[in-house]
């Protein structure tokens, strides 16, 4: 009886395959990053609801190829009859990784949280060393993590520190406080203006990028709201790409209850790092079905999505100063994956002089922590090549993009500065500065 | 006859089947020299429209115990001389709450009589094997039931017959059969793709055309009574259990699904029949499958069927019965010498596929005698070499990222396709879907046909106009889909006409 029991449950932690909804059109295959560049991947047509058929329960993994899968979703987007193909290449590299196990690498790659905090204190002596040439072959070398990767440095006071610290900043407080009546627990397409909002700025913010977390305050506090951080973790989207449902699902039951809170109390919930945010707004429910997701998941806003909002409205800040400035916009996967539109580029183009440009061009090839994989790495390379060929063309100052990841790869592959969109957004921002 | 090609031969088998292949082989076994002769290709019949079970004998052990015990012990003799055909499942016999525990009973009794290996199941543990079994049901008869794989079969035992000597004549039709006093003289055949006549000179002759025996024996003058009992099935995207589900009642409609390769075959309905050549599967044949199918497994009602296919049961008939569920499922083997004094014709018929290697042995006996020679029968201890193309799930899957795939659904290797091709053998589409899992997944051919006529165009063996290749294949594809044609299978099928619309001008 318990077996019975257990695998029902698997079944609803593990959406049902709707493979046989397949239509075998193939335009998934258009849109792939990596079959595009390797014949090693054969695709999602293939790798997703194909495979499916060959894969029988109680048989053990074969397709090594599905470690192969980016995550960018691009596919599940082109499918017109709406496979989760992402997901069913996710569900097969989890059974895969669990039963091949998996490398040291990449539990060091996905559990980057555990010795950020340290690694921040000591940012001096851990950046020295990331940078370090005998470091970086030895990772290399006895980790697989590839030496021509730059490795993310580490930055002190971290993001969470300076918000303490500030002298401007109200007093911190604990997500729970109540401070506005509990709004209605249905959806609304747009949450009514709230003086205080709530903002999940993920770890690499909080200890790698720490201006993008000062921004996105200062951004909102100079339209007038109060920003508040509930107590967080890693959303878990390393462990998750890694096929690791189990560690992601730990992270996730340790931020909704937390998130839940914030959004009981009466609070949106921004996020600046896209990727976390689909990783809460879709992962958590979809894949881990993690309990109150939902109800947070109507409550939680890519920041610019929020600000559009603020716009519709006629309550955003838009005294603007003029900045001279040649920038390109990219779309992170998981933007798109969000179908919210392009909201930052609509509110970048409000800036005065700013000459801002969308860059045509899919997946940028780094796809978390893919890209740090020694095996990995051509391939992330050789996706990217298009990116930066749609860059060189446009000539920018500066590139400019939601996602961690992304910003990481094109820095690596263009040598140009790369920002987050609300780092502009504060530049223009006459009165913060 | 003037033009036509003489040829000779010892034996002649008639129909490509399961049996006259397996006659074949037995007979090259014996070293008697035998030429076969087929209308079309092999597996052209009932051989190739069947679902593929591997009977335990269970299915039939209540009503007909001589036809289940000659099922089992067949059962036993091919898991060892072909054991790549088989997959050894295991088959459940499913009590529903509206069946009988009586005839569960008497069920397990008569398995035990019949020497079926059966045990039974609690409803905890049939629920743990298959999870998407009915969770309403009572309990569940494990017998050794499996998946065969006709195509495999019958082609390798082509295959190793022809290594020792014996002869095939595919896609040739028998047109006349001479009979001279007491004995089959001559047989006109014309290839039906060429137009080329043949006059056979055969000492014996064996008629195993299966559902064609009787129109076959009117070429002679003669005639046998039997029933045709149309048999429809279904065929799942995927494969929805692992295991052979039987439902624990008398036979009758929808009341079982086999597993086979990527899908699950639903089946099967019992329809008498009078027109060998144009039969389709019914609405409401097709409505009583899911319906019936799904009290086994629920899963059946939402999901995705491929196509839908009939073949047709050679029964035999001794008198007229009503049912042809009451006819025996055992063959008939027939001596013309006794029944009708021609000497040197015998006619093989009914049976399962899981006999058909019995079905030979008896008739190449009965061969013997006549010919006065006593050589044994060693096809039960004689392992059928296998063939190299198809592979396990595991293996396709595991390939599908090194090799070039012609066929996305089924994971066919570009490279498999054209190694049969440069074997030759292949006459036209059908052979070539024959012997390879092309076009079988869940666009049925919809994508890959066409990157198939592009390799036979690169081959030079694209003979004639491609065109009307395309259109006989769709044709025979659409008479597969349109009566599972709804959900997501419409919109594909949307699609793909468009393709042959618009590309191909078709």
């Amino acid at each position: 009886m318990a077996t019975v029991n257990s695998k029902r449950m698997d079944k609803k932690t593990w959406p049902k395959s709707n493979a046989d909804v397949c239509i075998r059109c193939a335009t998934c295959m258009a849109v792939c990053p990596v079959s595009r560049v390797t014949p090693l991947f054969p695709g999602p047509k293939q790798a997703g609801p194909g495979a499916e058929r060959f894969r029988k329960s109680g048989d053990s993994s074969v397709d090594e190829w599905i470690d192969l899968c980016i995550g960018c979703h691009l596919c599940d987007m082109a499918c017109s009859s709406g496979v989760n193909i992402s997901e069913l290449n996710l569900m097969a590299k989890a059974k895969y990784l669990d039963e091949k196990g998996r490398p040291l690498r990449d539990w060091f790659l996905t559990h980057s949280f555990l010795f950020a905090g340290l690694a921040s204190f000591f940012s001096a002596i851990t950046n020295f060393l990331l940078k370090n040439q005998a470091v970086k072959w030895i990772a290399d070398s006895l980790l697989r993590i590839e030496r021509r990767r730059e490795l993310p440095a580490y930055q002190s006071p971290t993001f969470r520190q300076w918000f303490r610290k500030r002298p401007s900043s109200p007093p911190f407080e604990k997500g729970g406080d109540a401070c506005l009546p509990l709004g209605g627990q249905g959806f609304e397409p747009y949450s009514k203006d709230r003086k205080k909002v709530a903002y999940f700025y993920g770890c690499y913010t909080n200890t790698n990028e720490v201006d993008v977390g000062k921004a996105t305050v200062q951004v909102l506090e100079a339209n007038g709201l109060e920003v508040i951080l509930p107590p967080q973790e890693c959303c878990g989207l390393p462990m998750l790409g890694n096929g690791n449902f189990k560690g992601a699902r730990k992270m996730g039951l340790k931020n909704v209850p937390s998130l839940l809170k914030a959004v009981r109390s009466g609070l949106d919930i921004l996020f600046s790092s896209t990727s976390c945010g689909h990783m809460i707004r879709h992962d958590y429910s979809h894949l881990l079905a993690i309990p109150g997701t939902e109800e947070v998941a109507h409550h939680l806003f890519d920041l610019f999505e929020f600000l559009r909002n603020l716009r519709e409205r006629g309550n955003l800040n838009i005294h603007f100063k003029e900045l001279p400035l040649k920038i390109a916009y990219f779309p992170p996967c998981h933007l798109r994956s969000l179908g919210i539109g392009l909201p930052a580029l609509e509110i970048l183009r409000l800036i005065p002089g700013l000459e801002i440009e969308n860059i045509e061009a899919d997946c940028c090839g780094m796809g978390g922590t893919f890209g740090f994989k020694k095996e990995k790495y051509e391939i992330s390379q050789e996706i990217g090549k298009d990116l930066k060929e749609a860059i060189d063309r446009l000539n920018p100052e500066i590139v400019l993009t939601d996602c961690e990841g992304c910003r990481m790869q094109i820095r690596h592959l263009t040598g140009l500065k790369v920002l987050h969109p609300i780092q502009i957004l504060r530049d223009a921002l006459s009165d913060t500065k | 006859m003037k033009g036509s090609m003489r040829l000779q031969t010892e034996v002649l088998i008639i129909g490509g089947g399961a049996t006259g292949v397996g006659i074949a082989r037995d007979l090259s076994l014996r070293g008697i020299p035998s030429l076969l002769i087929e209308r079309e290709d092999f597996l052209s019949g009932a051989s190739g429209r069947n679902h593929g079970l591997f009977h335990s004998g269970g299915r039939y052990v209540v009503s007909d115990p001589e036809a289940a015990r000659e099922c089992i012990a067949e059962n036993r003799i091919l898991r060892k001389i072909v054991p790549h055909c088989i997959e050894e499942t295991d088959g459940l016999f499913v009590s529903l709450p509206e069946d009988s525990l009586d005839f569960r009973d008497r069920f397990i009794q008569a398995c035990e009589e019949a020497d079926i290996p059966a045990y039974l199941l609690s409803r905890d543990h049939v629920l743990s094997l298959e999870p998407e079994l009915n969770p309403d049901l009572l309990s569940a008869v494990n017998v050794p039931d499996g998946a065969i794989d006709p195509f495999e079969l019958v082609l390798a035992n082509a295959k190793d017959a022809e290594n020792r000597g014996a002869k095939f004549l595919l896609h040739s039709e028998v047109t006349s059969i001479l009979v001279e006093g007491d004995r089959v003289k001559n047989i006109l055949a014309k290839n039906t793709l060429h137009g080329e006549e043949y006059l056979i000179e055969a000492s014996y002759l064996i008629n195993a055309a299966g559902a064609w025996a009787d129109r076959l024996l009117k070429l002679a003058g003669l005639r046998m009574a039997m029933a045709l009992s149309k048999g429809s099935m279904l065929i799942t995207n995927q494969r929805l259990a692992n295991r052979v589900i039987n439902r624990c009642r008398p036979p009758s409609d929808g009341d079982i699904i086999v597993p086979n390769h990527t899908v699950s075959i639903l089946g099967t309905t019992s329809v008498r029949l009078e027109d060998l050549e144009h039969f389709e599967v019914t609405p409401q044949e097709v409505s009583l499958l899911i319906e019936e199918t799904s009290k086994m497994l629920p899963a059946i009602e939402e999901t995705r069927l491929i196509r839908a296919y009939a073949g047709i049961r050679p029964l035999f008939q001794s008198e007229g019965k009503g049912d042809d569920r009451a006819i025996s499922r055992g063959f008939v083997l027939i001596d013309h010498e006794k029944r009708d004094g021609i000497r040197n014709l015998i006619t093989i018929t009914g049976g399962k596929l899981v006999t058909y290697r019995l079905m030979a042995e008896k008739t190449s006996d009965l061969l013997c005698r006549k010919m006065g020679t006593d050589l044994p029968c060693s096809t039960h201890l004689k392992p059928i070499p296998a063939m190299d193309a198809p592979s396990n799930l595991k293996d396709r899957l595991k390939a599908s990222g090194e090799a070039e795939i012609l066929c996305d659904c089924e994971l066919v290797r570009t490279d498999e396709v054209e190694k049969i091709l440069k074997e030759g053998g292949v006459k036209d589409l059908q052979d070539i879907l024959h012997r390879t899992r092309l076009a079988k997944g869940t666009c049925q051919g919809g994508f890959c046909i066409y990157r198939l006529l592009g390799i036979l165009n690169e081959m030079g063996l694209a003979e004639g106009d491609s065109n009307k290749i395309l259109r006989g294949f769709l044709e025979e594809r659409w008479k597969g889909i349109r009566p599972v044609l709804w959900g997501s299978s419409i919109k594909e099928e949307e699609l793909i006409e468009s393709i042959y619309k618009g590309i191909f001008n078709l």
